[in-house]
């Protein structure tokens, strides 16, 4: 296939968190605002005035400094960022919007907290004087309640927080601008994934993770024209005549920001043409909907919750129904099998991610890969076996069908 | 009848005396520790271990069998 | 000679002294090699031994049988024994938990803390006794009235929230009688329960308290005794995922009752005060039977007399030398205690315990005169070797004052109007065990320091739990403060209930070289130095 002509741009743009886009929009006097989990809205870090950074900690393979304070047992994501933040990698960041949805990056969030206790010291890892971090709770269930709950949390904490150190305008035609900017840049991402759905893709699993990145990491407003222009490049975009790939699978799994790990398991012959995982496109880039007469922050409030498909939920019919969800991406993508990737550490995917390779394979015919992995991924011999391995019995499975 | 009475007295006192005795010796040798640990313990563990039991995994996961649980809405 | 004699005849009617200067006792020689069994249990001069002898030891085998007869039956038990591991190998050694816990203890000390640990038993009797009687498995698949009127739920769901059906529904806890209490008792069982999920796939890494309660139900051994359950999301997020792998094979009609993280916030009272009231629809909806606020409310104000003696008990343990339960006692107790929520025999023992404590402030009754250092621990304990405490009092003079988990319930529940009440049990519930401190914001973990000058503590035994993420987390503030404060503190790696992550051996290498190197002091008891337990209970 033809290089996409922004390709090597993007790529430059993940390789550190303070990127070009990121620069020009401070140099503009926007405010940067970090965050880590899904359940912390875009969209509200995007309010005019201020844009959202997904937080990442590329090429960082010995967080030797974080290790010492958050210990070698957990999770390499969590550690990652607390070392880049302890190089001074997030300066830039005016204030941190902080969930406690994942203990790790609670914690590691909180090492970002100033002179808020007085029973430990201040660490002061933001060198910055404006830099605040503020915590939502997040409800773990999907009613209305949680909706209530989760709105006011946000009210609260997050614009409340904005408009109080920063004078961010948090009205609700405010709140609709950036959800009109979101949809946007949602509606472009879809339009380039759903070519991953063609029988031969026109886009690799690795170039679509990249393009998704950076719609995460960098300004919108900024980074829109260069999807516009991806977008329109796609259309006339033609596959390769003979296919690259032996079978296509589902990537689902915990967080994983590395593009190179995608790469990995298409170098092994396996195309990925869905991203369930965190950080993926799945969850992230649906269009919000504001119903008629709604209050623009309960409906951003509902959008992230109905739209998660994150193992921290509990309902009894949520935690059975995200399985299913599985099954259908899979059918919709026209996968041949699923990998389900979990780092190391995570307590949510390790289980998830037992369950999830019995019942997909047992109720849904699926064939399953389950694979542990570090955030950034030094084991690639090990999984480059375990991939290969994989797409032959999968090829294997298609002989035995006839297909 | 008084000397009866004493008799059945004294036989029930001197039981109790050798079941105190009894019991006070396997209290303080630790008669009922040695047991448990090397005859009990092992009988039953051999029994759980070797004990029939169903495989879990070939439980039934019905996506849609409950309901939301959510009244206030 | 008759210098020997007459210490041989003190010593007899006494007891022998605690340190080596004076002639020690050398607990450590009571023991065989390696099963840690006793060659013969301790002397502890003639009306101490008697004590423990009828008043601790035949005391507890006759009432445990009592119990089992009447709460539930013979056969019941039998049947539940013959079926579940977890029982069977678990609880008939529970003498030996006494045993371990109550070492070295003289006194009123010794009197105090048994009376805390026979609560312990007596509740743990009437828990899997409910669950056999209960159980459809033990009853040919039939769903019998007792079926009909258990609800199980998460050993970490406050059981005051199930008061308003108190004499009609019995909650009994999934986890707490086949995970939690036996690992204090017999850490053998649990390892089976351990290796059985990670045989399905999951890895070493995620708590192993969550995977432990996991096994259990991947290797067949969850009694079936309730038509519905409860789960909540404490204490971390590994306790999530376990309730996900418990749905799947309980396979019954499943709320879930979530615990707000970062609990400070008094919006998240009120979604949590929300969420119970949504809780309590669901077991009227399940069970057909209506809320009571009249039980509701005695129960909970049974409950706080409950946390008033707790208080009262504080109030001696931090400012007086005269506290006479043991650091073991008082930790367990009261997690259960708190966590179970109110029953009878908590007041019974209050009671007893109420009467020795007088006895010991009116008396000025030093119950532990070898302290050299009073001691807080911290974060969670290691459930194997919960009586680690009584060791490193008889071998080091350290004395555990208090420790995290009893303090983290510490509030009465108003029962003035509903509002008041709901906003309270909502405070309670966000207080949950492992939790208040050990994850959620670290505020609280940081809480350490009040705690410390509270009980006039002047040492820190710091849990690390090495698959506790919340813990791990701040692991290196915690050193930082430490040193910045010039703290005494040591640290005590463990993996909750699993013995061969860190041995009860290194536990104890580790607090010997602290007191050596660091605090440069000699072992009061040094028989206790080094010994092998690697097959104990």
């Amino acid at each position: 296939m033809r290089d996409l002509k922004h390709l090597i741009y993007f790529e430059n743009l993940l390789q550190e968190a303070n990127n070009d886009l990121v620069k020009q929009a401070k140099a503009e006097g926007k405010r940067a605002i970090g965050y880590t989990c899904y359940f912390m809205p875009e969209v509200l870090l995007d309010l005019p005035g201020c844009f959202s950074v997904r937080l990442r900690a590329p090429r960082c393979t010995s967080p030797d400094i974080a290790t010492y304070y958050m210990s070698a047992r957990v999770c390499h994501y969590a550690r990652s960022l607390l070392e880049r933040a302890l190089e001074g990698g997030f300066n830039f960041l005016d204030a941190q919007m902080a969930t406690e949805t994942c203990t790790a990056t609670c914690r590691f969030q909180e090492h970002l907290q100033q002179k808020h206790l007085d029973s430990v010291k201040d660490m002061r890892i933001i060198d910055n004087d404006d830099f605040f971090c503020n915590f939502i709770d997040v409800p773990f269930k999907n009613n209305q309640i949680a909706y209530e709950h989760y709105r006011d949390q946000l009210r609260a904490h997050v614009l409340g927080g904005l408009e109080e150190h920063f004078g961010i305008d948090t009205s609700d035609a405010a709140i609709m601008a950036a959800i009109e900017q979101q949809n946007e840049v949602s509606r472009l991402i879809n339009e380039i994934g759903d070519y991953r759905k063609l029988d031969n893709p026109t886009i690799t699993g690795y170039e679509f993770h990249v393009i998704q990145l950076v719609s995460l990491v960098c300004p919108k407003y900024l980074i829109l024209p260069y999807l516009r222009e991806t977008a329109e490049e796609m259309k006339t975009r033609e596959p390769d005549q003979k296919k690259e790939f032996r079978c296509k699978v589902v990537l689902a799994g915990s967080e994983n920001d590395d593009p190179d790990f995608t790469k990995l398991v298409e170098s092994c012959g396996a195309r990925v043409v869905c991203d369930r995982y965190c950080y993926g496109s799945v969850e992230s880039r649906q269009i919000i909907e504001v119903k008629d007469g709604e209050d623009p922050l309960m409906a951003v409030a509902r959008h992230y919750l109905t739209t998660s498909n994150c193992p921290r939920f509990m309902p009894q019919d949520e935690m059975r129904a995200r399985k299913q969800r599985i099954a259908e991406l899979a059918k919709e993508y026209h996968a041949d099998g699923v990998i389900i990737a979990s780092n190391k550490f995570c307590e949510y995917w390790s289980y998830e991610r037992v369950i999830d390779t019995v019942i997909l394979k047992r109720d849904f015919g699926l064939p399953v890969c389950s694979i542990e992995k570090e955030y950034i991924n030094s084991a690639s011999g090990q999984l480059r076996t375990r991939f290969q391995a994989f797409v032959e019995s999968v090829e294997i499975k298609h002989i035995q069908e006839g297909k | 009848m008084k000397c009866k009475f004493g008799k059945t007295l004294l036989k029930l006192l001197g039981i109790g005396l050798v079941l105190n005795v009894g019991l006070f010796c396997v209290f303080f040798f630790d008669l009922d520790g040695k047991l448990l640990f090397k005859v009990v313990e092992p009988f039953l563990k051999n029994h759980y271990d070797n004990m029939e039991r169903k495989d879990t995994l070939k439980a039934p996961y019905e996506i849609d069998k409950f309901p939301k649980y959510s009244y206030d809405s | 000679m008759a210098k020997n004699i007459k210490k041989a005849l003190r010593d007899f009617w006494y007891g022998k002294p605690h340190t080596a200067e004076e002639g020690g006792r050398r607990l450590g020689d009571l023991h065989e090699d390696k099963t840690h069994l006793y060659k013969h249990r301790e002397w502890r001069g003639v009306k101490d031994t008697m004590y423990y002898f009828y008043m601790i030891w035949l005391y507890n085998y006759i009432f445990m049988v009592k119990d089992v007869m009447v709460m539930g039956g013979l056969v019941n038990f039998a049947k539940g024994v013959w079926r579940y591991r977890w029982v069977g190998q678990t609880y008939l050694p529970v003498l030996h938990w006494f045993d371990r816990g109550l070492e070295g203890m003289r006194g009123e000390a010794m009197k105090a803390s048994a009376w805390h640990y026979r609560a312990m038993v007596s509740t743990t009797i009437r828990q899997f006794q409910r669950m056999f009687a209960a159980d459809t498995r033990l009853h040919g698949g039939k769903q019998n009235d007792l079926y009909k009127h258990t609800i199980a739920h998460n050993e970490t769901v406050w059981g005051g929230v199930f008061y308003p059906w108190d004499g009609e529904i019995q909650n009994v806890p999934l986890e707490m009688i086949p995970y939690f209490v036996t690992c204090h008792v017999n850490s053998h069982t649990v390892l089976n329960y351990i290796d059985a999920v990670q045989s399905i796939g999951l890895p070493g890494d995620p708590c192993p308290m969550c995977q432990a309660e996991s096994g259990i139900f991947v290797l067949d051994d969850v009694p079936d005794y309730a038509p519905a359950v409860v789960t909540c999301n404490e204490a971390c997020d590994a306790s999530v995922s376990t309730s996900t792998l418990q749905d799947w094979f309980f396979d019954k009609p499943l709320f879930s009752l979530p615990m707000p993280m970062i609990f400070d916030d008094p919006l998240v009272k009120k979604y949590c005060a929300r969420e119970i009231e949504e809780l309590w629809k669901f077991v009227e909806q399940q069970y057909n039977i209506p809320f009571s606020w009249d039980k509701l409310v005695k129960k909970l104000e049974l409950q706080n007399e409950l946390q008033r003696f707790e208080w009262e008990k504080w109030e001696v343990a931090g400012k007086t030398d005269y506290y006479p339960v043991n650091g073991v006692a008082q930790a367990l107790y009261r997690i259960y205690q708190t966590q179970y929520g109110d029953w009878e025999i908590w007041h019974v023992t209050d009671k007893k315990v109420r009467k020795i404590l007088e006895k010991c402030v009116s008396k000025k009754i030093n119950s532990f005169p070898q302290t050299r250092h009073r001691v807080i621990a911290w974060s969670c304990a290691p459930l194997y070797y919960s009586n680690w405490c009584t060791w490193a009092y008889n071998c080091w003079g350290l004395n555990v004052i208090i420790n995290m988990d009893s303090l983290m319930f510490d509030m009465t529940i108003r029962t003035d109007s509903y509002e008041n009440t709901l906003e309270d049990m909502a405070q309670y519930h966000l207080w949950a065990p492992m939790r208040r401190m050990a994850v959620g914001g670290m505020k609280h973990m940081f809480e350490l320091w009040e705690y410390m000058e509270k009980f006039n503590c002047d040492m820190v035994a710091m849990y690390d739990q090495l698959q506790c993420k919340g813990v791990q987390g701040l692991h290196g503030l915690f050193e930082d403060e430490f040193r910045d404060r010039n703290a005494k503190a040591f640290w005590i790696p463990h993996a909750l209930p699993d013995s061969r992550t860190v041995s009860r051996a290194e536990i104890r290498r580790l607090i010997n070289d602290y007191m050596t190197t660091v605090m440069h002091e000699e072992p009061l008891d040094p028989s206790l130095l080094d010994f092998d337990d690697s097959m104990t209970w």
